[in-house]
């Protein structure tokens, strides 16, 4: 410390460019918002709700960057404790919206505690891989972490919002990845997951393309869910498979260990386990998401109705935009969730090349920011939790701007800052604040 | 740094990731926006504009002394956009209150309003509406918004059946206008174009640019807000070379014969601009202008007579055909003209006995007699001196087996009888045929547009001018389109001589001849009469004449054929000069109010009230020229 003092280094408290960021963010944001409610019927209520989401997200962005971010390492049982409270509290007395109990219904505004818990879950997970950090390339530290964020996952799936998993799963894994956790093991975390994914998706191309049942193979493995015998066959089949693979390697003296294999076939019969459970509990539209994302052509009135007029707004806006409140696409309504997840439509229509550009900058710009302060954090808690911080808005940042320009599927992902939505904006801002805690203490002991 | 045990270089790996996040998204902005920005720009519009098309007023079609034949007029259309969320109770009542002024059937305003709301597009409830069911319907707009009277311009002819055949009619598209059309903006799916006739020939012309209503509708088809009310821009005006009141003349005339059918051609010798045009029977175009086909228009069991008696109709010349012998006869040199034959009412050819058609006979008689008699012996025995390939040659020569080339479709070119086509046929030719030859009977046939063009060659000295109608076509700012000119297809050289005697003879044909009905004071007729033998039932009957008036170059010769109207000089030779006279009358009437005029200052003190009908009017040129 005394060394940089000396070096004349600035010992700034503060992150401007990062301020500067999202100050500009949430100007364009909002912008976007009114413009695009402004003949919605409920476009009074948005617009309080946004006017009363920022002072209350600048508050909490000052609050958390003026206390020592160590004290969530201190506390972290309670912070663990409060999210999974408030988990738990929102299924009890929260309110049902689109399909998902996730609200608490308060005299003014809304709150969603998964907006909440998913920044409680970075800092508990920062702690944990903090003390374990000797252990870390051990799969049991890989493993502990995520047993650390399965009630979280399962509270998640209970309300259910499943792209709040989506967006924690992949959070998960560059904090594993940032704390120097084998990649062999992330590895299998993810072959696991990506299983788990599979069977859905390929169980859906059958449903999409029925002329595929014909073949006798394919119709058995459709079925292989319907009956606990014929999964349970599978499951036996897939064990053998992976024991006589293993007998074999040993009769060439092939010198591999038994572990593989059988980590391969667990891997495999997990995955298959948790594609059956994740199946059956896909709602209807998640079902037709899945579909579209697979084959958008089939559904023009659906969802890739939505995306594809989402795409003309972008595209209508040509370099300079077509000016702030005159884009034709979003503000007659062809543009469908235009104030949230897809904002971007509205600033591509209105704003152009050069506001998509904008945004575009600023969100690596944010994203860099944070990253600076995980690399000069003076801890290795202060530097996990940026990591998973900056890993958040990395994932928020990829899939909605890549939902918006088809290159991934439509998830319902909103983009933090500009989308409209108060629990997303105060939390947003909240982790912000947390991140240039980090950053103003780099130097500091206290 | 302090000792986190963290690979750093982990880090930047991530920071690749955002990146290289950053870089494909901006690359798919770059094709998004920059690239393709138009295209999706177009897309939008699409999205957000519904158009309400409003058909602009075709052009007008009128006749040489400017008579509307063809115009627009208002017509008033109820329209119902989707305006507003509306609930089932609302559209019945809506419904039920718009059914009773239109005196229209509730169920079916009821669907189609259904159906433009479920399919957010506007629809035309009524076309056509009369003023009075207006006014009530225009109250109705204030309590049920969504319902608009808006105008439109609509096809009208004046004169219904006039001039059908030359005009044509318009109507709604079938699947092969649409198919040759749908890639064209001009027209939509319920834009009507023209059929047949001119509204087909002219139709890019006289089209117009259609104007609309454009109007903003959101995504459920709602209407957002009037953008832009275009006007349209009306088609150019056709300005034909008719002349109404010889057309009007020839349509009675033609409508009063006995059979109601034929056709009458009259043409301006002196360029080939066609001056009256009738086929009969015709068709009253405004029957199609409100109907899908043209079966729609008709009434029940009716077929269209789209039949072009005028140009598709190939009939014996008979007698007319005489015009051409006996030019055949003088330029051969073996006919003098003052040469007679002895007519005693027949020919005996030795087989068989060729019979004149004044059983009585007509005596001794000589070229102008023969030809003002229409004697066939005559023309029996000299077509036999002149040779029946030299009569070939001049049928030829006045465009027998030729069409006129007027730009009106599907016109038949008639058949030339003679040793050369049957020579092609490797058959034999008989005296017989020489003598069927000569007087137009046999094979020959003729159109009446043909008839036309010989008797117009008569009377210009031999020169064939393609036909033509449209005299110039003027764009709706007035600017002028396209000009009509005069061309020349070919000639037929005779001698001054022979010119000299076909028209004495003709002369004589109405002075003292077949054709004397069509005397006309002050006026010189030439014509022929004709009767072609029609095996099928009556014959029909021919005229073709050409009038001058004080030695001037004829302004006017006219083909007259009625469909079994028997003897051309009853039937036909009124027709032909009602039309001549119709042409002539403002000259004539013009020559004798200049004379009244001189009388009156001639004799101041004794005023004569008006000039003494005298076969020779003395008109001003003929004054100058007696100078």
């Amino acid at each position: 410390m005394i060394q940089a003092s000396q070096s004349g280094l600035k010992k700034n408290r503060m992150d401007w460019a990062l301020l500067l960021a999202v100050l500009v963010l949430i100007t364009i944001g909002t912008i976007a918002v009114f413009s695009s409610v402004a003949v919605l019927p409920q476009q009074a209520r948005i617009i309080r709700t946004q006017l009363i989401a920022i002072p209350f997200g600048l508050t909490a962005f000052l609050i958390a960057w003026s206390l020592n971010y160590q004290i969530y390492q201190d506390q972290w049982k309670y912070v663990y404790g409060v999210i999974l409270l408030s988990l738990v509290a929102v299924l009890m007395f929260g309110v049902v919206d689109k399909g998902a109990r996730s609200w608490f219904r308060l005299p003014f505004f809304s709150v969603q505690p998964s907006e909440f818990a998913r920044i409680g879950l970075i800092l508990v997970l920062a702690n944990f891989l903090d003390k374990r950090i000797g252990k870390i390339r051990e799969l049991q530290t890989v493993l502990g972490a995520f047993a650390l964020c399965l009630p979280v996952f399962l509270l998640l799936i209970k309300q259910p919002d499943f792209s709040a998993i989506l967006l924690t799963f992949p959070v998960v894994l560059i904090m594993l990845f940032a704390a120097g956790a084998s990649v062999f093991h992330l590895g299998i975390i993810v072959g696991y997951a990506f299983i788990s994914a599979l069977f859905p998706i390929l169980w859906t191309i059958i449903t999409l393309n029925p002329e595929l049942l014909d073949s006798a193979l394919i119709s058995y493995f459709f079925h292989l869910s319907d009956s606990w015998l014929s999964a349970g066959l599978f499951v036996l089949a897939v064990g053998a498979a992976a024991w006589g693979m293993w007998r074999v390697s040993v009769k060439f003296y092939a010198n591999v260990t038994g572990i593989y294999f059988v980590g391969a076939a667990v891997v495999l019969m997990l995955g298959f386990f948790s594609g059956v459970m994740v199946k059956n509990q896909m709602k209807e539209y998640q079902q037709k998401r899945l579909e579209v994302f697979l084959s958008p052509e089939a559904d023009p009135r659906g969802a890739g109705y939505n995306l594809l007029q989402a795409r003309i707004a972008i595209g209508s806006g040509g370099i300079l935009g077509r000016g702030v409140f005159s884009g034709t696409q979003s503000r007659l309504g062809f543009v469908p969730e235009r104030h949230t997840d897809f904002i971007l439509a509205v600033v591509g229509e209105e704003l152009g090349f050069w506001g998509m550009m904008l945004v575009n900058g600023l969100y690596v710009l944010l994203i860099g920011r944070i990253m600076q302060g995980a690399r000069l954090a003076r801890d290795r808690f202060g530097y996990l939790v940026n990591c998973g911080i900056f890993g958040m808005f990395l994932v928020y940042f990829g899939m909605n701007f890549g939902m918006l320009l088809g290159l991934t599927p439509v998830a319902g992902v909103p983009l933090p800052l500009l989308s409209y939505g108060g629990s997303n904006l105060v939390a947003t801002l909240a982790a912000i604040g947390i991140a240039q805690s980090v950053y103003a203490r780099r130097y500091a002991l206290t | 740094m302090i000792d986190r045990q963290i690979p750093q270089e982990r880090l930047e790996l991530l920071w690749v990731l955002a990146y290289g996040a950053a870089l494909v998204f901006t690359l798919r902005l770059v094709n998004l926006q920059v690239l393709n920005a138009s295209h999706y720009r177009e897309i939008a519009e699409k999205n957000r504009t519904q158009v309400i098309a409003q058909a602009a007023p075709r052009g007008r079609i009128f006749s040489s002394d400017e008579v509307a034949l063809a115009t627009s007029k208002p017509s008033f259309s109820l329209i119902y956009f989707p305006s507003q969320e509306r609930t089932g109770p609302e559209i019945d009542r809506m419904a039920r209150a718009i059914a009773r002024p239109l005196g229209a059937d509730y169920e079916d305003l009821r669907k189609a309003i259904y159906k433009s709301t479920s399919r957010e597009k506007p629809v035309r409830l009524a076309e056509n509406l009369p003023s009075n069911i207006m006014l009530s319907l225009s109250e109705l707009k204030a309590v049920y918004p969504g319902i608009d009277i808006i105008v439109e311009a609509r096809r009208y002819y004046p004169f219904g059946a006039y001039l059908s055949h030359l005009i044509g009619y318009i109507g709604k598209m079938d699947a092969r206008d649409w198919a040759s059309r749908s890639k064209d903006k001009d027209y939509s799916m319920d834009s009507r174009l023209g059929k047949a006739g001119l509204e087909k020939m002219y139709e890019r012309e006289l089209k117009g640019k259609d104007g609309g209503i454009y109007l903003e509708v959101d995504s459920r088809g709602k209407l957002n807000r009037v953008l832009e009310s275009r006007k349209w821009t009306p088609g150019a005006d056709i300005f034909l070379t008719i002349n109404s009141k010889a057309q009007a003349a020839a349509e009675e005339g033609l409508e009063k014969s006995i059979s109601g059918k034929g056709a009458v051609v009259a043409l301006d010798p002196r360029d080939g601009k066609v001056l009256a045009f009738v086929s009969m029977p015709d068709y009253d175009p405004n029957m199609f202008v409100l109907s899908g086909s043209e079966k729609e228009g008709l009434p029940a069991g009716k077929t269209l007579p789209e039949f072009n008696v005028a140009l598709q109709g190939s009939y014996p010349p008979g007698s007319i055909f005489k015009i051409i012998t006996a030019a055949a006869l003088l330029e051969s040199g073996r006919v003098p003209p003052q040469d007679t034959v002895r007519c005693p009412g027949y020919y005996d050819a030795g087989s068989r006995i060729f019979k004149c058609w004044d059983k009585k006979g007509h005596g001794p008689v000589d070229f102008i007699n023969g030809l003002a008699k229409s004697c066939d012996v005559y023309f029996y025995v000299t077509g036999q001196r002149a040779g029946a390939l030299t009569i070939e040659k001049y049928a030829r020569a006045f465009r027998l087996g030729k069409t006129s080339g007027i730009a009106l479709p599907d016109e038949k070119s008639g058949n030339v009888f003679g040793p050369g086509p049957r020579a092609a046929k490797k058959s034999y030719w008989f005296i017989g045929d020489t003598l069927n030859l000569a007087i137009g009977q046999g094979e020959t046939l003729m159109t009446p547009m043909q008839a036309a063009m010989m008797i117009t060659a008569v009377a210009n000295g031999g020169v064939f001018y393609r036909p033509y109608y449209v005299d110039r076509i003027v764009k709706s700012d007035g600017q002028l389109f396209y000009k009509g000119k005069s061309e020349t297809l070919s000639r037929v050289e005779l001698k001054d001589t022979t010119w000299t005697l076909i028209r004495d003879g003709l002369r004589s044909v109405v002075s003292e001849g077949t054709g004397q009905a069509a005397k006309i004071q002050g006026v010189e007729m030439f014509g022929k009469t004709g009767t072609a033998q029609n095996p099928q039932g009556k014959d029909h009957a021919w005229f073709v004449s050409y009038a001058t008036v004080n030695n001037e170059p004829s302004k006017v010769a006219v083909a007259v054929l009625v469909e079994h109207g028997e003897h051309g000089a009853s039937a036909a030779v009124p027709i032909a000069r009602a039309v001549i006279e119709a042409i002539l009358r403002p000259e004539l009437d013009a020559a004798k109010a200049a004379a009244a005029a001189q009388k009156s200052t001639a004799a101041v003190v004794s005023p004569v009230p008006a000039a003494p009908a005298g076969p020779r009017l003395p008109a001003m040129p003929a004054v100058k020229e007696a100078l």
